[in-house]
C-alpha cells in the first residue's frame, strides 16, 4: 500500500512538473555575473578559469557533455567505447558538424583531425604556455614526452619558439609519432591510447583540454593570432555565437544558425550575461525584471524571509542546488611570520600536532558560518568530506562520498551539525595544550586568517568565524586574527603568511583522484600540498607519517583500475585516513537561496568539468517559480 | 602669440614624455610576479614564467648559454644565475628597462598588413616603422597576397590581461567614445544648469533661492556619492522606469544613459553653482558695478553684460580641460551602472598589471590634461582681451 501511495504521489508530482514545464517559457535569458568575474580570454584552449569556461562551453562542443543528472551524454561524439577495458577509447563523431564565424557563416567542416590539432596546441609548450597540460600529459600515452620535446625545442636557442610554433599534428609529424591519438577523418573516429587503463577517461572528454581546433583557423590567424583570438574572429562549433561583447558591461549570445544539433536541443534565442557591480545591484535588476534569476546575500534573504522588506518575494524563495565546489580548511604547515621569511615556529609546531588539529576538527561549530551563505537552512551547507558530492558513483549508484562518511562514522543530520563534539574537542584541546606546552608553544596560538580587503562581505564573515573560534575553543587556546590583502598570491600565499585558507576545489573529471591527488605528500602534481599547506616542508615526524600513510593509500587506490567499486572503496579509506588525521578540515558546500525563473533541475548538473553553464535544454517560466513549484520539480527529478 | 603657442606646445610635449617615462619606469619597479594570474603564479614552473616574461619583452634568452643555463663544459652559466634556484642558470636574463622603453617608442608606429576587405591579417606579424624602412619596404615580401596592403598604425602594444590580445589603441578608442558621449551631455547639462542657478543665487543673494541652492550644494558634497547614486538608481527605475544599467544593445540605448548622466551631473551642477555664485558675488561688490548701477543701468543689463561676463572668465579657463577630460569617464558612476567606459579602466589595468594598457591610458590622460590647461589659457585671452599670456606687466 505504501509503495502504491508513493508511486501515485511521485506520478502526481511528475504530472505537476510536466504541467509547469509546459507553461510559457522564456525565449531570451537575462543572467549576470559580478564584475570581479569577467572573462579574461576567448581562447578555449588557453583558459582554466571558471569565469571564461562558463561562457566558452556554450560556444564550442566537445566530445561529450552531461545531462541534468550529471550523466555523460554524447555531444560532438555520438558514441564512445573502449575495446580493452579502459586503455584505448574510441569516439565516433556526428556527421554534419561545421565551424562557423560569429555571423554563422560556415568556414570549414569539423573533422576528427581537429581534435589532434587541439591536443597538439595544448601540449605544445611554445603555443599554450602550458595551460591545461596536466590532465592529457598524465593520461594520454606520449603526451608528456611531446610536451617535453616542444619545451626543449623552445628553450634551445638554435631552434627556438618559432620552430616549436611551426609544429603541427599532421600525419608524419613528431606529434603523430609520439602522442596516443589517432584520427580518421573519413570514418569520423578519434582513438585515444592512454598510459594505463583509465575508466573515467570519458569524463575528461567533457573538458576543454580535449576540445577541437581547426588547422585552417591557425593557418588563417597564425599561432600568436590564435592565442589572442577574440569573439569577433574566432570560429565556433557550439550552440551559441557571440553577437555583442563589451568588457565589464555584457555579453550577448545568440543561437548558432548552423548548429548541427539544432533539432535535438532546446536553446534560448538570446542569452544576455550582464556584468553587475554587486549582488545588491543584481537584486535590484531582478526586481525591475531585467534579470531572470538572482542569488540572495544573507541580508536580503533574511529581510525577505522575515517579511521586513520585499515580502512579496517570500513565496518565491528557492534553495539552490549545491555547486560543485567542496570547501575545506587548508591548514598551512610551513607558515611564516609577518615578514614573509621567518618561520612562525609557534603555529608550525602547533599545527603539526594531531591533537591540536583534531581539537579544531571536532571543536568548531560552523553553523553560524554556514548561515552567511544560507541563512534559512544553514546545515544544507555542512560538509564532512574532502571530495565533492556527485563526482563518482559505485555500480549500485551510491555516491562515493557516502563511502567516506561511512568510514568516518559521520552522517548528515538536517537538525544538527554532527561533527561538532564539544567533549571530544575539550579532550583533544587538553592533550594538545599539554604536549605543545612541553615543546615551548605559547598560548593562545595566534591563527592568522586573510581576506580580501575590498570585500565587506568577507569582513563580516570573518567576524563570524572569529566568534566561532573564540566561543568554541576558548580565548586561552587559540586566537583568530583577521588580516586583509589586495593580492592573495603575492601578499599571502607566496610569503606563506596565513595559518589556513578556506578554499573550494571543483573536480575536472569524475574520479576521486582529482581531489585526493591534490593533497599527496612529496608529489609535484599535488596542487594544494605544494601551494597551500606546504606540508612537504614541515619536519615533524608524526605529521610526515600521517601524510605518508594517506599518500600510500591513495597510490594503492589509484592502481586499481579494473574494479571501480574496489577503487572507490580504497579511495574512501584513503580520504578517511586524511580526515581522521585532520590533515585538512572539511568546511562547507555552497547552497544559497535565490529567486529564479529557471528550473534548476533541468539544467546540466555536473559536479566536475565545465559543462554546468551550458544554456541548453533549460526549462524556464516567465514568472519566478514558487517554493512549492520548485519543490515539486525537485521531487519529480528525484523520482526520475 | 604664435611663438608662445609653439613654446607651450613644446613644453607640453616634453611634459607628456616625462610623465610617460616616469610611469614606464615605476611600473617596471614592481615585481614580475604581477605579470601572472594567481593560478599561473602557483602552477607555472620557473621556466614557464621566464618564457612568458620573454614573450612580454621583460626578459631575454641568455645569449651566453643560448637558454640552456649551462656552458658547454657543463658548468652553470654565470650570466643567467640571477634568479636561479638551482645549480644551473635559468637560461633567461633581465632585459634592460631602457631597452624596453626604446621598444615602446620605436614601436609606436607599426606597419600592419590588411586584406582587401580592410581587415588586419593576423597571420602576418606587424613590424615597426624603422624595421620596415630599413628593409627598403620589403619586410612583407612573400607574405603579401593579392589585395593585401601595408598601412602604418599608431601602436601602444596589446592588452596583456584585461582584454587580452586587443590593441591598446582599439581598447581606448572604444571606451573613450562611450565615456565621452555620457560625459559631454553631462557637462553640457551641468554647465547650463550650474551657471543659471549660480547666477540666480547671486542675484537673489540671501533669499530663499540662494538658501535652497546652498543647501543643495552642501548636501551633494556631504552625502557619499554612492548613496546618492543608489537613490537615483532606485528612484529613476521606480518612478520613471529607467533602466538601471547601461546597455548599448537596448531598443532605446539613450534611455540607459539617463541615470549615469544624472549621477554625473548632480555633483558638477553643485560645483558650477558654487563657483558661479562666488565669482558673481565678487564682481557684484566691485566699484564698476556700483558705478553702473548709479548710472541707471537695469539690473538685468548689469548682471548679464558686466557681472556674468567677468565672472565667467575663471570658469572658462577650465572648460576645455573639463571637455577633454570627459574621455576619462568616472570610475564610480561607470562601475555602478556597468558603463563600459574609461572610468574604471586605469585602476583595473593597474590592479591586473596590464602594462601596455596602463601606459596607453596614462599617455592619454597626460596629453588631455596638459592640452586642456593650455587651451583654457588661450580661451581666457579670447574671452577677456585684457589678459595677455606674453609680455610684461599683466602676464599670467
Amino acid at each position: 500500500m505504501k509503495k502504491l501511495l508513493s508511486l501515485v504521489l511521485a506520478l502526481a508530482m511528475l504530472l505537476g512538473a510536466v504541467s509547469l514545464a509546459s507553461a510559457d517559457e522564456l525565449t531570451e535569458l537575462n543572467t549576470y555575473e559580478t564584475q570581479a568575474r569577467e572573462l579574461e580570454t576567448w581562447n578555449v584552449h588557453y583558459s582554466q578559469a571558471a569565469a571564461d569556461l562558463n561562457v566558452l562551453c556554450n560556444l564550442f562542443d566537445g566530445l561529450l557533455t552531461n545531462d541534468n543528472h550529471g550523466n555523460l551524454k554524447p555531444n560532438a561524439a555520438k558514441s564512445y567505447e573502449s575495446p580493452d577495458g579502459g586503455k584505448t577509447w574510441i569516439f565516433t563523431l556526428n556527421q554534419g558538424m561545421t565551424w562557423f564565424n560569429k555571423e554563422g557563416e560556415v568556414q570549414a567542416d569539423v573533422k576528427a583531425s581537429d581534435w589532434a590539432t587541439g591536443l597538439e596546441w595544448i601540449l605544445n609548450y611554445a603555443k599554450n604556455d602550458s595551460y591545461n597540460v596536466s590532465m592529457p600529459a598524465e593520461m594520454i600515452a606520449g603526451a608528456n614526452e611531446y610536451y617535453e620535446y616542444t619545451k626543449a625545442m623552445t628553450e634551445d636557442e638554435s631552434q627556438g619558439a618559432e620552430a616549436a610554433k611551426a609544429l603541427t599534428a599532421e600525419a608524419g609529424s613528431k606529434f603523430a609519432e609520439l602522442v596516443g591519438i589517432a584520427c580518421d577523418d573519413e570514418a569520423g573516429t578519434i582513438t585515444y591510447t592512454l598510459v594505463d587503463s583509465l575508466p573515467y577517461f570519458p569524463s575528461v572528454a567533457t573538458y576543454n583540454c580535449l576540445y577541437p581546433l581547426s588547422a585552417e583557423l591557425i593557418e588563417e590567424m597564425g599561432v600568436d593570432g590564435y592565442r589572442d583570438v577574440t569573439w569577433e574572429n574566432m570560429w565556433y562549433n557550439g550552440a551559441y555565437v557571440v553577437s555583442y561583447y563589451e568588457y565589464q558591461n555584457q555579453k550577448v549570445l545568440v543561437k548558432s544558425p548552423n548548429y548541427w544539433n539544432d533539432a535535438n536541443c532546446k536553446r534560448f534565442d538570446k542569452v544576455t550575461i550582464k556584468m553587475v557591480e554587486s549582488a545588491a545591484t543584481a537584486y535590484q535588476l531582478f526586481k525591475e525584471g531585467q534579470l531572470d534569476h538572482v542569488s540572495l546575500d544573507q541580508a536580503t534573504l533574511q529581510a525577505i524571509y522575515d517579511g521586513t522588506a520585499d515580502a512579496e518575494y517570500k513565496p518565491n524563495l528557492v534553495e539552490s542546488r549545491p555547486t560543485k565546489y567542496s570547501y575545506q580548511f587548508h591548514l598551512v604547515y610551513a607558515k611564516n611570520l609577518e615578514d614573509g621569511t621567518t618561520p612562525d615556529v609557534n603555529w608550525n609546531t602547533a599545527v603539526a600536532n594531531e591533537n591540536f588539529r583534531k581539537s579544531l576538527y571536532f571543536g568548531l561549530d560552523l553553523t553560524n558560518y554556514f548561515a552567511r551563505t544560507n541563512a534559512i537552512n544553514p546545515l544544507s551547507c555542512q560538509n564532512y568530506v574532502y571530495t565533492g558530492n556527485g563526482v563518482s558513483f559505485t555500480s549500485d549508484g551510491t555516491d562515493y562520498t557516502a563511502l567516506v562518511r561511512k568510514e568516518l562514522g559521520l552522517e548528515y543530520d538536517s537538525e544538527k551539525y554532527v561533527r561538532y563534539d564539544a567533549a571530544k574537542a575539550a579532550e583533544f584541546k587538553a592533550k594538545a595544550m599539554e604536549e605543545l606546552a612541553a615543546k615551548g608553544v605559547t598560548f593562545p596560538v595566534e591563527v592568522e586568517y586573510y581576506i580580501s580587503g575590498a570585500s565587506t562581505v568577507a569582513a563580516e564573515t570573518a567576524k563570524v568565524l572569529e566568534n566561532i573560534f573564540s566561543t568554541c575553543l576558548g580565548d586561552d587556546y587559540v586566537k583568530l586574527v583577521t588580516k586583509t590583502y589586495t593580492n592573495l598570491a603575492n601578499e599571502v600565499r607566496k610569503p606563506r603568511k596565513a595559518s589556513f585558507y578556506i578554499n573550494g576545489w571543483g573536480a575536472d573529471f569524475a574520479d576521486p583522484i582529482n581531489f585526493l591527488g591534490q593533497e599527496t605528500y612529496n608529489d609535484p602534481q599535488a596542487y594544494y600540498a605544494n601551494n597551500y599547506s606546504i606540508c612537504n616542508e614541515n619536519s615533524d615526524p608524526d605529521l610526515i607519517a600521517a601524510y605518508q600513510e594517506f599518500t600510500d593509500l591513495v597510490v594503492a587506490a589509484k592502481a586499481i583500475t579494473n574494479d571501480m567499486d574496489a577503487r572507490y572503496a580504497a579511495f574512501a579509506k584513503a580520504e578517511a585516513c586524511m580526515l581522521n588525521h585532520a590533515l585538512v578540515i572539511p568546511c562547507n558546500y555552497e547552497v544559497s537561496w535565490e529567486l529564479t525563473k529557471i528550473n534548476n533541475y533541468s539544467k546540466v548538473y555536473s559536479m566536475y568539468g565545465m559543462q554546468g553553464y551550458r544554456y541548453v535544454d533549460w526549462e524556464t517560466s516567465t514568472t519566478p517559480y514558487t517554493t512549492e513549484e520548485m519543490n515539486a520539480l525537485a521531487a519529480a527529478y528525484a523520482a526520475q | 602669440m604664435v611663438k608662445y603657442i609653439l613654446k607651450r606646445l613644446f613644453q607640453s610635449l616634453l611634459t607628456v614624455l616625462l610623465v610617460v617615462c616616469i610611469v614606464f619606469f615605476l611600473m617596471r619597479l614592481m615585481p614580475t610576479d604581477y605579470f601572472f594570474t594567481e593560478d599561473e603564479l602557483m602552477k607555472f614552473t620557473d621556466q614557464q614564467k621566464y618564457a612568458k616574461l620573454e614573450r612580454l619583452g621583460v626578459m631575454n634568452i641568455c645569449s651566453t648559454c643560448h637558454g640552456s643555463g649551462e656552458l658547454e663544459g657543463g658548468e652553470a652559466c654565470p650570466d643567467c644565475m640571477a634568479h636561479s634556484t638551482t645549480s644551473k642558470g635559468t637560461g633567461y636574463v633581465d632585459r634592460s628597462v631602457f631597452a624596453q622603453l626604446g621598444d615602446f617608442f620605436s614601436n609606436m608606429i607599426e606597419m600592419r598588413v590588411f586584406n582587401a576587405k580592410g581587415k588586419e591579417v593576423k597571420s602576418v606579424d606587424p613590424v615597426n616603422l624603422w624595421t620596415w624602412w630599413g628593409s627598403g619596404s620589403t619586410s612583407f615580401d612573400g607574405k603579401l597576397k593579392e589585395g593585401y596592403t601595408v598601412r602604418p598604425c599608431f601602436n601602444l602594444g596589446k592588452s596583456i590581461r584585461l582584454e587580452k590580445g586587443q590593441y591598446v589603441t582599439d581598447v581606448i578608442s572604444t571606451k573613450m567614445s562611450v565615456s565621452m558621449s555620457i560625459g559631454l551631455v553631462s557637462l553640457a547639462v551641468s554647465l547650463v544648469l550650474g551657471v543659471v542657478f549660480g547666477v540666480l543665487q547671486a542675484r537673489f543673494k540671501g533669499g530663499l533661492f540662494d538658501s535652497i541652492g546652498t543647501a543643495y550644494t552642501v548636501l551633494v558634497n556631504a552625502v557619499p556619492h554612492l548613496v546618492i547614486y543608489t537613490i537615483i538608481m532606485i528612484g529613476g527605475a521606480a518612478l520613471f522606469g529607467l533602466p538601471m544599467r547601461y546597455d548599448a544593445t537596448a531598443a532605446e540605448p539613450w534611455r540607459t544613459m539617463v541615470l549615469p548622466i544624472v549621477c554625473l551631473s548632480i555633483g558638477s551642477i553643485a560645483g558650477y553653482m558654487l563657483w558661479t555664485r562666488r565669482y558673481m558675488v565678487d564682481e557684484l561688490n566691485k566699484d564698476y558695478i556700483r558705478l553702473a548701477k548709479l548710472k541707471g543701468l537695469s539690473d538685468r543689463k548689469v548682471m548679464f553684460r558686466h557681472v556674468l561676463k567677468n565672472a565667467f572668465v575663471p570658469l572658462a579657463q577650465y572648460l576645455p580641460y573639463s571637455i577633454l577630460l570627459t574621455v576619462g569617464g568616472s570610475l564610480l558612476v561607470e562601475r555602478f551602472f556597468a558603463v563600459p567606459g574609461m572610468g574604471p579602466e586605469l585602476t583595473n589595468a593597474i590592479s591586473r598589471y596590464d602594462l601596455n594598457l596602463v601606459q596607453g591610458i596614462v599617455l592619454l590622460y597626460a596629453t588631455m590634461g596638459i592640452l586642456g590647461v593650455f587651451l583654457g589659457d588661450l580661451l581666457m585671452t579670447f574671452i577677456d582681451p585684457r589678459i595677455k599670456l606674453t609680455g610684461k606687466g599683466d602676464v599670467r
